[in-house]
Formats: C-alpha cells, sequence, structure tokens
C-alpha cells in the first residue's frame, strides 16, 4: 500500500492504496464520490472522464498514486455549492442530453474542458471532439445540441 | 476488469529508470501515458511484477528546436504535438497526425515516446517517424545512449529494437527544408479508431517518403512508390507501386485485401495532395 | 404537436426532474451501493463453447488472502428454484441452471463463483481456480443446427429445436408463392447486443434471522426481480425487496433477470452475507444476452401492378444456449406481423427458435423487429426487380387510412395508425424526389453513389401478455395537498419521474412541481410491469389517469360541499377549485387535501377519510404505433465507407405526453440501428470463440457517425383514454432496414447487390467488386 494525497474538487484528499488501484476506483471508493461512472474500464467509453490538472482524461486508465499531488476535478464539482448547474450541466438540461445520465458525468466533463479551450466550436469539431464518449440512450442529439446551446450562452 | 498486482516505482532521473530495467528486465515494464498499456492490464491481457512510471521525470517532458531538429522528450503529451504553432511550423506531419490519434482524452495523457516505444502497426507516429526520417534515442544504465534512425526501429507488431533494460528517452524529428509538402491520411472504421490502413508522405524536390501504416507489422517504406513519386510519376501509378507488395493480416474490422484496397486509395489521394502543393509553392 | 391536445403540462417538453440529480453526480446506481460488510463477486467463465468439465480446482483461489468463499454447481444449484421469467413459468426453454454443472454449452458460461473482500483480489482469485474442461464439436451454425447428426446443445432436451410455429399454406397461396410472379430473397440480420452504458449488477442482503432478503440491481422490472429472486432462493416474496433507483439504460436487456444476478442472490442467501456483483464489459458483451442472430426466407407474390398477392416468410432465429425468457425471441410475431402495413390477402410462415452453443437470446429493443428489417429490405428488393421505385411501391402497397380497420392475412387487427401519412411526410422532410435528381447528377457527373432507403412499420402493443398489458398507480394526495404517485415501473432513461408527473399534474389541476414519483422499488408499489415493450405512455399513464380520476372526483365532492355547489360546476384550474365563471368561489386544492385529513368533520356525510386512490389500467390486446423512416447516404467506392447524409423519422404515437422525451426515444433507437446495421457485430468464430469482447471491437457508433435527426409527427387516435400510442422501441425497429436500403440502393447504380449486415468496408467493397 502506499500513500497518496491530492485535491479533489478543492479539497484535500488522502489515503493509502494498492498502486493497481485506478483513480476512478479511488474517487468512488476512497472519497466516495460515486459520481464518476465505469462504463467499460478499458479507457473506450469516457463515462469516467475526469479533469486532472485541468485536463480531460480517462480515470481508468490512471492509477491513483499517479494522481498524487494533482488536482482532480469531477462531476460533483462542476456545478454551484447549492445544488445550481453549471452552464454546461444547466444546457444538458435544457437540450435534453441525457436520459439514463450514466454516460453524462464523463460528457459533461469533457464538454467543460473542450468548451474551456474552444469556446467557439463548429458542429463538426464538437461531433469529432466527442466521439471519444459513447451514449447509448440519446443518439447524440440532445448532447451536440447542449454543447452549442452552453458554447452560445457564453458568448 | 481489474488489473494483476505489481510493485510501483516513480523514478525522477534517466539514470534511476534504467537501473530499474537493468534490475527488473522482462518483470519490469515502463509506464507512460498509460493509454494503450493500462487497458491491456485491466484486461489482464498482460501483466508485469514492476512498473516503472516515468511521468515524473523532468529531463523526459519537455521538447525544443534544436536547428534543424525538432527533438521531443519521451513523455511529451501528444496534445502539446497539436496545439503548438512551433510544432506546426518545424515539423507540419507532426501537427496533422496527432488529431488523428484517437480522442482528446486520450492525447492529453498519450505521449510521443510511448506511441513509438508501443509500435503499434496501425498508429501513426512511427509512419511520421519513419516517413520523416526520424532518430530515436534510447538510453540505458551507465549513460549509455544510442541513436536508431526510424527506418531501423520498428520491426515488428508491438515490436522495437529496444532492449529490456532499455529505454526510449526522445524522439528527433527533422525539420524538413521551406516548400517541402507533407499529407497523411488514413480510413478507420469510426472516427479515432485505429486505422485500417494510412500514408504519411513527406516530398520536397527528389526527396519522396512514403510510409504506410495499418498494413504490416511495421511501418512499410515504399522505396518504388517514392522512386516514381520522385520522378512526377501520376498518383495511381505511385499508388499501384506502393501496394504491390504488400500482404497485411485481416481481422474483424477490415480483411487484408480491404485493407489494401484501401491503402492504394490513400496513397493516390496523399499524392495527389503533395504534388498539388509543390505545384501550388511553386 | 397538435394544439387541441396540448396541455398545461401533457404535450408539452418539460424539463426533467430526474436531470439535476443525475447531471451532478448524484444519480444511484447500483455500484454506487455501499452496504456494511459488503463482498464482491466475480465469476470464472467457460472459454470453451461446450464441453465436459472433467474437474475444478479451488483450492489455491480459496487460499488466497481476502477470499470468503469459492463456490459452484454442487454448492448452488441443488437450492435453487426455477430460474424461468414469471410469465413464462410454464413455457418449456432452456434448462436454466445458477452455474455449470458437468458441462458448458457457450463461451462465457459461470463455472465458478468467488466472494472476495473486493473486486481486485476477486479477480486475482479466478485466475487461480483452475478448471479442466474438455472441449467438444459446438453447434455455432444456426441454419445447420438441425441437420442430422450436429450435437445437441441441451442434452436433457434431444433437439436443438427449442419453438416452432407454422401455418397451413393453402393451396391457392401455395400457387401464387410457385407462379411467375413470385420473387425470392434471403435476409439476414447479425447478431449483436444491448449494450447499456451501465452493465448489470446487483448487490443481495440477506438477513438471515429475518429471513428478509434486499437486493439493489439494474433492473427494468423490480417486480419481476422481486419474484424471481424470490423462486430461486426460497426466500418468500413478501419477505424480498428489489430497488432499481437509477438504472443505466436496459433496451431489454435488464427486463428479465438474468441468470448471473439470481446466482448472487442465491449466493448470499445460502452464505448469509452481503453481496455485491458488478458485471464487467466484457462480460456484458459475451454473456449477457445477445439479439438479432436472424434468417428468413421470404417469398413475395406479385399482380402485373406490382401489387401484393401473397406472402411467405420462413423464418429462424438463434436462441443461443441460455437465452433469457424461454426462447429468447420472438418468432412468433415475426411470423405474424410479416406483411406490415401492406394490403396483403394471404399470408403464411413458419418461424423456428434454435439452441446453438453461444450466448443466449434476449429482448433488444423490438425483439420481434426483424419482420421490419425482412419486410422492408425485401420491399426494396422486389421494387428494384419489377423497375419500381420503392417509394412508388410503397404507395401503391400501403393499406390507405380509409381502409381501416384492416386485418391482416395473419388474423391482426391493425387500426387507427396512419402508415401512410407518415410515408408522406418522410418523404417530404427528406425531399425524396429532390434526393433522386440530387443522386443521378452526383452519379453522372462525379461518379458518386448516393443512396435513399426507407423503412415503413407499425409496432403492435403488448397487452396480450399478462402482465405486461397492466400497470396500477396509486395517487396519494398529502395534508399539504402535494402529491405521491407510485408506479411498479422501472424507469431506466425514458424519464418516468416526469412523464407521468405531467399526467397527474394534468388530471389533478394542479402544478407539476407538486407531483412526484415513486417508482422503481418493489417495496413500496403494487405488483406492476416493470418498463418495457413500449408500455409506459399508454399502460402506466393510463392507470395514472384512472386513479387521478377517482381521486379529481373526490375533492371536486369536497369542495362542491365546502362551496355549497354542484360538482358538475366545478374545475380545478392551477390549484384552485373554483365555480366555472365565478372564480371568487373557490376552495385551493391544498385546502381540500388539509381537510381531507386534518378537519374531517367538515367532509361531506359518510366519506372516508382522506385523499388517494388505487387504480389498474389493462391495455386492449392491440393498440398499434407507426412510423416511416427515410436514410440518405453515401457511398465511398474506394473505402467502402458508409456516411449517414440525412436521417428522418414521421412518427405518429398518438398524443405525446412530452414531445422533447418523445424525440430522444426515437434518436436513441435510430442510433441503436445505425450502429446494428454498420458498426456494431458480434463475432464468434468456427469453434464458438468471441472475436468482439471489448469496445476496441465491438464498435459501438459516435458522435461522428450519426447525423442530426430530422422528425415529423403525426398524430392519430388511440383506443385508450389519454390517446398515447407506445413509442420507446420504434427508433430501433425502423432504422436498420432504412439504412440497409439505402445503401443497397446507392450500390444498385452499379449493379451491386448486398444481402447481409453489418455494412462494413469489407461486405460493401465485396458488393462492388
Amino acid at each position: 500500500m502506499l500513500p497518496v494525497e491530492m485535491i479533489v474538487n478543492g479539497t484535500r484528499r488522502n489515503g493509502r492504496v494498492d498502486p493497481r488501484k485506478t483513480l476512478a476506483d479511488f474517487l468512488r471508493e476512497d472519497c466516495t464520490l460515486t459520481g464518476t461512472h465505469l462504463g467499460c474500464e478499458h479507457g473506450v467509453c469516457g463515462a469516467c472522464t475526469v479533469l486532472v490538472d485541468g485536463e480531460a482524461v480517462r480515470s481508468c486508465l490512471l492509477f491513483a498514486v499517479q494522481a498524487g499531488g494533482s488536482e482532480v476535478t469531477t462531476i460533483e464539482g462542476l456545478g454551484g455549492p447549492d445544488g445550481e448547474l453549471s452552464a454546461v450541466q444547466d444546457a444538458f438540461r435544457q437540450e435534453h442530453g441525457l436520459q439514463c445520465g450514466f454516460c453524462t458525468p464523463g460528457f459533461v466533463v469533457s464538454v467543460t474542458a473542450l468548451l474551456h479551450e474552444n469556446p467557439a466550436p463548429a458542429e463538426q469539431e464538437i461531433r469529432e471532439a466527442l466521439s471519444g464518449n459513447l451514449c447509448r440512450c440519446t443518439g447524440y442529439q440532445g448532447i451536440v445540441r447542449a454543447v452549442q446551446r452552453a458554447a452560445e450562452a457564453a458568448r | 476488469m481489474k488489473p494483476a498486482p505489481f510493485e510501483y516505482h516513480a523514478p525522477e532521473t534517466i539514470e534511476e529508470v534504467c537501473s530499474l530495467l537493468a534490475e527488473f528486465g522482462d518483470d519490469a515494464k515502463v509506464l507512460a501515458g498509460g493509454q494503450s498499456l493500462v487497458p491491456m492490464l485491466a484486461l489482464r491481457l498482460t501483466r508485469f511484477e514492476h512498473l516503472i512510471d516515468v511521468n515524473r521525470v523532468p529531463a523526459l517532458s519537455s521538447w525544443r528546436r534544436e536547428n534543424g531538429t525538432l527533438v521531443v522528450g519521451a513523455t511529451t503529451r501528444q496534445r502539446s504535438m497539436e496545439r503548438d504553432a512551433a510544432v506546426a511550423d518545424a515539423v507540419p506531419l507532426l501537427a496533422q497526425a496527432t488529431p488523428l490519434i484517437g480522442h482528446f482524452q486520450i492525447r492529453n495523457r498519450g505521449t510521443v515516446g510511448g506511441s513509438l516505444a508501443h509500435a503499434d502497426p496501425a498508429s501513426e507516429y512511427p509512419a511520421v517517424a519513419v516517413a520523416l526520417g526520424a532518430e530515436l534515442e534510447i538510453a540505458a544504465a551507465g549513460g549509455r545512449q544510442r541513436r536508431v534512425a526510424a527506418d531501423d526501429f520498428f520491426v515488428g507488431t508491438w515490436t522495437t529494437v529496444i532492449a529490456a533494460d532499455e529505454l526510449l528517452v526522445g524522439a528527433r524529428f527533422p525539420v524538413w527544408p521551406a516548400g517541402s509538402a507533407f499529407a497523411i491520411e488514413e480510413v478507420a472504421r469510426r472516427h479515432g479508431d485505429f486505422a485500417l490502413a494510412g500514408v504519411a508522405c513527406a516530398f520536397v524536390g527528389e526527396r519522396a517518403r512514403i510510409a504506410l501504416f495499418g498494413v504490416g507489422p511495421a511501418p512499410v517504406r515504399a522505396p518504388d512508390a517514392e522512386a516514381a513519386l520522385a520522378q512526377g510519376a501520376d498518383p495511381a501509378e505511385v499508388a499501384a507501386l506502393a501496394v504491390r507488395d504488400l500482404d497485411p493480416s485481416g481481422d474483424v474490422h477490415a480483411s487484408s485485401a480491404t485493407r489494401v484496397r484501401i491503402a492504394r486509395h490513400l496513397v493516390e489521394r496523399v499524392v495527389t495532395r503533395v504534388q498539388e502543393d509543390l505545384r501550388a509553392a511553386g | 404537436m397538435s394544439a387541441s391536445t396540448a396541455g398545461r403540462f401533457v404535450g408539452q417538453s418539460v424539463k426533467r426532474r430526474e436531470d439535476p440529480r443525475l447531471l451532478t453526480g448524484h444519480g444511484r446506481y447500483v455500484d454506487d451501493v455501499m452496504r456494511p460488510g459488503m463482498l464482491h463477486c466475480t465469476f470464472v467463465r467457460s472459454d470453451v463453447a461446450r464441453g465436459r468439465i472433467v474437474g475444478i480446482e479451488t483450492e489455491a483461489a480459496k487460499d488466497l488472502d481476502g477470499v470468503v468463499a469459492v463456490l459452484t454447481a454442487s454448492d448452488l444449484n441443488p437450492h435453487a428454484g426455477t430460474m424461468q421469467p414469471t410469465m413464462l413459468l410454464t413455457t418449456p426453454g432452456a434448462p436454466l441452471r445458477p452455474l455449470a454443472d458437468g458441462d458448458v454449452r457457450f463461451v462465457g458460461e459461470p463455472i465458478v463463483l468467488i466472494v472476495a473482500e473486493s473486486r481486485y483480489v476477486a479477480e486475482d482469485a479466478a485466475e487461480l481456480v483452475e478448471v479442466d474442461l474438455e472441449s467438444e464439436p459446438p453447434v455455432i451454425d444456426v441454419e445447420h443446427a438441425l441437420d442430422v447428426g450436429v450435437a445437441v446443445v441441451h442434452p436433457e432436451l434431444d433437439t436443438n429445436l427449442g419453438a416452432e410455429m407454422a401455418f397451413p399454406i393453402a393451396p391457392e397461396l401455395a400457387a401464387l408463392l410457385d407462379g411467375d410472379n413470385a420473387i425470392r430473397r434471403t435476409f439476414r440480420q447479425h447478431r449483436h447486443t444491448p449494450v447499456p452504458m451501465e452493465t448489470r449488477g446487483i448487490v443481495v442482503e440477506y438477513e438471515p434471522a429475518g429471513g428478509v432478503l434486499e437486493a439493489w440491481m439494474s433492473t427494468q422490472n423490480p417486480h419481476e426481480a422481486k419474484q424471481a429472486i424470490a423462486r430461486v432462493t426460497g426466500v418468500p416474496s413478501h419477505l424480498v425487496r428489489v430497488q432499481g433507483h437509477d438504472v443505466g439504460g436496459g433496451f431489454g436487456q435488464k427486463f428479465f433477470t438474468p441468470r448471473e444476478e439470481l446466482t448472487v442472490a442465491l449466493a448470499a442467501r445460502r452464505l448469509g452475507r452481503t453481496l455485491k456483483w458488478i458485471e464487467d464489459r466484457r462480460e456484458n458483451l459475451i454473456a449477457s444476452n445477445h439479439a438479432r442472430a436472424d434468417v428468413a426466407h421470404c417469398t413475395f407474390a406479385l399482380d402485373a401492378d406490382g401489387r401484393l398477392l401473397g406472402t411467405y416468410i420462413d423464418h429462424l432465429e438463434d436462441a443461443g444456449s441460455f437465452p433469457i425468457g424461454a426462447t429468447g425471441g420472438a418468432g412468433a410475431l415475426v411470423g405474424l406481423l410479416f406483411t406490415g402495413p401492406y394490403k396483403c390477402p394471404q399470408a403464411s410462415l413458419r418461424t423456428r427458435a434454435v439452441w446453438t452453443n453461444t450466448c443466449g437470446r434476449g429482448a433488444y429493443r423490438g425483439p420481434w423487429m426483424f419482420e421490419t428489417v425482412a419486410r422492408e429490405q425485401m420491399v426494396d428488393a422486389v421494387a428494384r426487380e419489377i423497375g419500381m421505385d420503392p417509394l412508388e411501391w410503397r404507395r401503391r402497397n400501403v393499406v390507405p387510412t380509409s381502409e381501416l380497420p384492416y386485418t391482416l392475412p395473419t388474423g391482426l387487427p391493425l387500426d387507427m395508425v396512419s402508415p401512410s401519412e407518415t410515408l408522406e411526410q418522410a418523404a417530404e422532410i427528406i425531399a425524396y424526389d429532390e434526393f433522386r435528381a440530387e443522386q443521378a447528377r452526383a452519379f453522372a457527373e462525379d461518379g458518386r453513389l448516393l443512396g435513399i432507403g426507407l423503412g415503413l412499420y407499425v409496432e403492435p402493443s403488448t397487452g396480450m401478455m399478462d402482465p405486461m398489458g397492466t400497470e396500477t398507480a396509486v395517487v396519494r394526495v398529502d395534508p399539504n395537498g402535494q402529491v405521491t404517485v407510485s408506479l411498479g415501473t422501472g424507469s431506466h432513461g425514458q424519464g418516468i419521474e416526469t412523464t407521468m408527473a405531467q399526467v397527474v399534474a394534468e388530471e389533478l389541476g394542479i402544478d407539476f412541481d407538486d407531483v412526484t414519483v415513486v417508482q422503481g422499488d418493489s417495496a413500496v408499489t403494487t405488483f406492476g410491469r416493470g418498463t418495457g415493450g413500449s408500455g409506459t405512455a399508454v399502460i402506466a399513464g393510463n392507470s395514472c389517469r384512472s386513479a387521478c380520476a377517482v381521486v379529481r372526483a373526490k375533492a371536486i365532492e369536497i369542495a362542491a360541499h365546502l362551496l355549497e355547489a354542484a360538482p358538475d360546476d366545478l374545475d380545478i384550474v392551477d390549484g384552485q377549485i373554483a365555480v366555472r365563471g365565478t372564480p371568487s368561489r373557490a376552495v385551493a386544492w391544498s385546502e381540500v387535501a388539509r381537510i381531507a385529513h386534518l378537519e374531517t368533520a367538515r367532509l361531506p356525510e359518510g366519506m372516508e377519510v382522506g385523499l388517494e386512490a388505487t387504480a389498474t389500467f389493462k391495455a386492449p390486446p392491440f393498440s398499434w404505433s407507426n412510423a416511416c423512416h427515410a436514410c440518405a447516404v453515401e457511398v465511398d467506392r474506394a473505402t467502402g465507407v458508409v456516411t449517414v447524409l440525412r436521417y428522418v423519422v414521421s412518427e405518429d404515437c398518438g398524443v405525446m405526453i412530452n414531445p422533447m422525451i418523445v424525440e430522444g426515444q426515437v434518436a436513441g433507437g435510430v442510433v441503436q440501428g445505425i450502429g446494428g446495421t454498420l458498426y456494431e457485430h458480434f463475432v464468434y468464430d468456427d469453434e464458438g470463440n468471441p472475436l468482439t469482447t471489448t469496445f476496441m471491437d465491438y464498435l459501438l457508433p459516435t458522435t461522428t457517425e450519426v447525423p442530426t435527426i430530422e422528425y415529423g409527427h403525426v398524430e392519430t387516435p388511440a383506443p385508450t383514454p389519454g390517446g398515447h400510442k407506445g413509442m420507446g422501441e420504434g427508433g430501433a425497429i425502423g432504422s436498420p432496414p432504412a439504412v440497409f436500403n439505402a445503401v443497397a440502393d446507392a450500390l444498385a447504380i452499379v449493379g451491386a447487390t448486398i444481402d447481409h449486415t453489418p455494412l462494413s468496408p469489407d461486405v460493401v467493397l465485396g458488393a462492388l467488386g
């Protein structure tokens, strides 16, 4: 077991982990932040996406020990303290960008990162950027509209 | 799907990494971006008693332009190759190839060195390295270093000349002369998937290099096609020469014949583009 | 959306109640459930498709630190009750068993159950188990599974024929089918699988002293799960509780209670421990349920004008080894529905379900939909053969609205549908004629292959088999006037907490925000049908309506008493019960509710205290919805890549409760259909080894493979109170043939043909030659 310390959603988190424990499992179990979901555990579906030092990454492909000293943001850390939805979260709601909600945290985190880097993406750019996140319920229709809406709202 | 247990090491110098590799040999594996290795560990398709995380070695994580060469440290994130205008300026083919790699979340962690050392037959960077005539820098314990030309570096599926006690520390991409033309194209089942076939090309004056990927265990040079391109042959002819001796394996995604057919089409497209670019440049 | 049917809430795209928690990471899925002392399970599974278990060595696994139990068939199977679903208890099916016993019958069959302190340790232990299997030649090819001399998948059953239904062929029909104007084609649909983004999973807690079993499960049907768990564990069902909470998609895979969930429940009961099993993605692909593996030999007999005179379909469905639900399929409906929305005087059929040594078949969004695939692809093939545009053929043959009700040649009564209207609307939205011109120009000038395809279908409701046709709603008004609705549903993305609240708020005349829906929990809801089979709007919706009618009538009677007015003169609007035309003579809904509970002396003489009602709605045996899908593609001649350029759905689901949710359901189904036709393929080699076991090989469509979907809505009346029709599955029914037909249309320009899917570059380039 190795010690690990990181800041998650602004809070310092300490733990002792088996080095093979993924960051995803550390967040879900040790930090009891179960908003980050496991859809495949082999780095394809994107449901586990979190921000590590501001960059969107697949938390199932990082070991918790690798995130030591980093700032991690999960879906739980994106909205306001009283449950207010961020602009991206609200856009998803307005545009019906979610149904069962399982892939949603990964999408919302990815979109948050995307818009931070590219605040006015064209539709094709949106589609290409999000092709690493799988959804089975929405057919992506509401998701693409949500990104466009969030980008528009920020202007 | 959880990985098998391993001992974790996070050295901070190249020498420490190499000592660990010398000590553990085949029982150790370098962990860079993890975007290819960790899925295999999770699926228990592979396992190692020791993982050597090289992400905390500062000497590996940066890139610089050194006169006529872009020197890229092995753990440079793939994303920096697509973000920085200086890369696009120095080695356009590297900047063009990078967005084709997977998805942006993968490129945020995936490394240039990791992709080269992993040597997936369908990946872009090995073909780019071969097309440009890059060199790979390999270190071993005791301060030993060697450089290997890309043409000699990739020897088979997931196999390079890196020995069990060696570490890829960087890639040196030559900056081609002003007015050079570059193109890379691939066809995949979906955006971001591994290429069914792909072609990278660099061309200036009479120097033409074509590297195909996804159609053999390692990137495939096409010397006869290159000669034809250098002599101004038309794209269809260059394409026919490029695929003449190809014999790729097929799988659930595409048969051998399909890959060859697509490769031929892509060579034609790529050659058309570089010829047009050179004509436009005057 | 017709203005006449849109109300204050029903007909509006009300934003979902579920969203805030799901968007902020506060959903509660089964893997989020943490119970004290909980242990983690994994299975050791067969790596051969068929074979004898010679021996199982578990000592090394048992000795591993952190391992609590290693269970085999002898530990569990003798204690297991039946594993068949409730509504199929008397239907013969595969001999289901918790763990493989003596032999294995598909790659992935669970053999050993490991219980450990973490999933990590459980997987370490799994690697230490040695299973000695003697493999035997498996039955993999369903089209040869009935040949003489082929091995039998289930020795207990001595045949590989799981089910068969055949209608006789009248001599007149036989003559037509053998005649000169008969056209024959074979269509195959390949094996694929539902792939919800959340895999399956269960947490089971058994408290031995009281004999109570509590389970949390990723399920579409908590009441069914409760019954099934009770049967297999022997715990009386009233002592079993199943909660679904948030469920990450199902598409049919989680409608019945699958094997591993039942096995883990049984193990929890036997061990007296709390067990969690979360399926991983590889297990989900290999061993949950497969679908869509069908073959049909079709014959259309036509007159000289291309009108249908008679049809025959000989259908074969691959049931796999251990299907979920008898044979897992819906072969009977495939045969019965084959002529679909077209006029046809005579039809006959044979449908068979056959066992193979592969993963069992299970329900997947429109389990019978192969009838639409085979028929619509046949329509296009036939139209091309006789030189008629496929749209024109459909126009010529579709049952016109004026001829409804129309009895299908197989006897099913078709009524209150609008296939001809949706056909015209889809054609108009996609600009069919303009596309034909563009298609011709693109080929003539640039040699490009564009194609357009249609998929026209009618979809029956599932009123027929109990309990699918029934739902019970309890509408309960609190002393402060707020309403709780409880339903035996199992929402997994459809927004039931929102849509049913819309219905109740509308029916009662109160605010949407004052209504909350409780569902997904067998302990606090009445036995219900779960969520599936396109039934929520019709069946759950109407049960809510019926219960609301009782509550509303009582509230009005109370208000009439308080206001000294006649009940017929009162309306409930915006939470006020007022005399029509005299708004000052009013009493607040909340006041009526308060009095009903807390000032009962003011109630009318003899009236029962309280304000709540329970009502059940049973759907009529047949009600239909319908849609027309239209798809435009480009086929790249050099690479075989198919690009979907446009996708149009004109659908009729009667009155929409929430248009936003309706379109979302359609969109999801359409993209599953695009995925299934172009990308997804579960592949076995000849030995029955799965080759597509991860998301790297089983390809789901992403944002870049699908276009923006365009919708048109037609609204015809439904034979049910709210005017709704079921529509959750339709998107996945019309899409595969629309995409296939579009590609076939493109390839036909150069004389190439396709007859199987998925339409990968291999298949397309193979067709182009």
